[in-house]
């Protein structure tokens, strides 16, 4: 059995899900439950991380200081897994989360902009700390140029590098070439973080591991942005059954999905109509909940605005965008 | 004094140190001013495409870096500064005996900070100024003038730029650009909680550069948004042409106002607004110190 390192950002990317409202009960809680499974590493923050609570994405019910402080209680195995976009969050933030005791510090941008991550990853590098860098919106780009910004990531510092498939886009012989061109091109552990806007997120990441990839990403009952990300409990066995091991209990595992269904979300992710748009159009899933008040407030097809965002290639990041398009789509309306 | 004596046709005598996409668009508009003499281009590297086109352009440069401004023969009047927010601080440390006006273009925080339209360009009394940012000059007349008008609970601004005139070191100061551009909006609006945040767009072809200003505004009406920020935008435009609101929005006491910024420039493409926008309010504050310096300054005889 090849061993994979199982990455949990259910109380990071599963913010996406609820407008960043978890509760300190819910992420002690789920946090507590994920250490009894013997998940390896637990990420915790506002759905676009470090510092990013805003209009923009929407601000937190929480802050990054209870947040951190709460997952780090409840942790006793398990590593605690911080995220954050440079351009959102800063050093200082990078400071605070070390301070909480903070284990992996996970560093994305957009998956042909490596460079904005050169400083962070250097200075994470230099505190001894155990930097990753995630290239996210990874449909956007060719499995040559991924390789080279991985690599690129890599000499900046990052002891971990990967891909995000924001957008749910992939499908299994895209993420195969992607991954294996990346396994190629470097020496340290490959990620892959998958979405299933269009039903492949736990193929995607079986085939990731397949290609190389080391450090595969899940969330309980998928929690996550629009059809949400790929499912945790049923990961960890289907990767157990194609050969590698996880080290996670399978019961344990289970009561913490049936945790996060009850405590976390008001009902797991579906792959609703805007998530397959959102796939198609090669748009972040996140953007879901803007897209839908801006769109019902104005009077426009949400669908449309979703492939004009896609059209504009609007990354991670750029909600901003919404109200423009929406503006625009309901002046060609009338 | 003889005419060499006085500087070309009394104008005051301007460095550039930094030959990326802020420095060459500084010099091309440094090129068109009938009162600032760009007396030196200044970079460190001897083959970049800056140095030759201000060479081409027929200015002296160099490439020694800030040793060139340090040995220059007299003082410049004003030295625009397009290197990084690290740079800066150190060339403010080294320069700090020399009667020079530093004009910043980096996110470093040191110097006095001005926005056109908010502080206007008049009241310079440090011997540093700061542009804060091209988010920050794009976004807070708007915010500024929101916070002016209604009562403002919360304001946050996201710009967001072209992969393509990203340049280094504005990737590597991405943190002062956060912290400079917050520090600026809380400054000028008064408002206690604030955020900033940057975006680099990779589409292609570039997207244009554009600043949204989030505000939370109980009891906010679209039209009077509208109306308030129509008129600075109109204030803004007299200095960056390029500069327009695309769309507001109000729902409830959330506030969106999105702004774009086209480019009006010899060198930059029409997508680069930000570097216009901060560009042409740098001149500004050169142009408003050549008339202090020299009340004839613009009529070419210098007293």
């Amino acid at each position: 059995m090849t061993p994979v390192v199982v990455h949990d950002p259910t109380l990071r990317d599963g913010q996406h899900a609820v407008r960043h409202q978890l509760g300190v009960a819910a992420l002690r809680g789920y946090a507590e439950a994920a250490d009894a499974a013997g998940v390896p590493v637990v990420e915790v923050g506002h759905g676009n991380g470090l510092g990013a609570s805003s209009m923009q994405v929407g601000r937190a019910a929480v802050s990054d200081d209870l947040m951190l402080s709460t997952v780090r209680e409840a942790l006793r195995r398990s590593k605690m897994g911080v995220f954050m976009l440079p351009g959102w969050g800063t050093s200082s933030d990078l400071r605070k989360a070390i301070a909480h005791g903070a284990d992996v510090i996970r560093i994305g941008v957009h998956c042909t902009e490596t460079s904005l991550a050169e400083r962070h990853l250097g200075w994470l590098a230099e505190q001894g700390a155990e930097g990753h860098c995630v290239l996210m919106m990874s449909h956007m780009a060719s499995a040559a140029e991924l390789a080279s910004h991985a690599a690129a990531a890599v000499g900046y510092g990052a002891r971990a590098v990967g891909l995000m498939d924001s957008a749910g886009f992939f499908l299994p012989q895209d993420v195969t070439s992607r991954i294996g061109a990346i396994v190629a091109a470097v020496d340290v552990p490959v990620i892959f973080h998958g979405h299933n806007n269009l039903g492949m997120a736990v193929a995607n990441s079986v085939a990731a591991a397949q290609a190389g990839a080391r450090i595969i990403d899940g969330c309980a009952r998928g929690f996550g942005a629009g059809a949400g990300n790929t499912q945790l409990e049923v990961l960890v066995p289907v990767l157990e059954r194609t050969g590698f091991s996880t080290g996670i209990d399978l019961y344990g595992l289970l009561d913490a999905a049936d945790f996060a269904e009850r405590e976390l979300m008001p009902a797991p992710p579906t792959t609703g109509t805007l998530s397959i748009v959102s796939g198609l159009a090669g748009v972040f899933s996140g953007f879901k909940h803007q897209v839908l008040d801006a769109s019902t407030r104005a009077g426009v097809d949400p669908r449309d605005v979703f492939f004009e965002l896609g059209r504009r290639q609007a990354i991670a990041g750029q909600e901003d965008l919404i109200v423009d398009v929406v503006a625009e789509l309901g002046r060609t309306a009338v | 004094m003889t005419v060499s004596e006085l500087g070309l046709a009394g104008r005051i005598r301007v460095g550039v140190i930094g030959t990326g996409a802020i420095g060459q668009d500084l010099v091309s508009k440094l090129h068109r001013s009938p009162v600032l003499e760009c007396a030196l281009v200044i970079g460190r590297n001897a083959a970049s495409e800056g140095l030759a086109y201000a060479a081409r352009l027929g200015y002296p440069v160099s490439d020694g870096g800030i040793d060139a401004v340090l040995a220059a023969d007299r003082p410049f009047d004003v030295l625009f500064d397009a290197t990084s927010a690290a740079a800066h601080a150190e060339h403010w440390r080294l320069l700090a005996d020399v009667p020079t006006l530093l004009v910043d273009l980096t996110p470093s925080k040191i110097g006095q900070m001005v926005v056109p339209t908010v502080t206007g360009v008049g009241g310079v009394t440090g011997r540093d100024v700061s542009l804060i940012s091209c988010g920050g000059q794009a976004s807070i007349p708007v915010a500024h003038a929101l916070a002016e008008r209604f009562a403002v609970d919360y304001i946050e601004v996201v710009s967001t730029v072209a992969s393509t005139i990203a340049g280094r070191a504005t990737r590597l100061n991405l943190d002062e650009y956060v912290a400079t551009t917050q520090h600026a909006v809380t400054t000028f609006t008064d408002v206690a909680e604030t955020k900033a945040i940057l975006n680099i767009s990779p589409a292609v072809p570039p997207a244009t550069f554009r600043t949204a200003v989030h505000a939370v505004i109980p009891g906010a009406d679209v039209a009077g948004v509208r109306a308030v920020v129509d008129e600075v935008a109109a204030r803004v435009r007299a200095f960056a042409p390029g500069y327009r609101v695309t769309a507001c929005s109000v729902a409830g006491e959330r506030v969106v106002v999105s702004v774009e910024v086209t480019a009006t420039s010899d060198v930059l493409p029409p997508y680069a607004g930000n570097l216009d926008i901060i560009n042409s309010a740098a001149i500004l504050v050169a142009e408003q110190h050549a008339a202090r310096l020299s009340p004839a300054a613009g009529t070419g005889a210098r007293a």
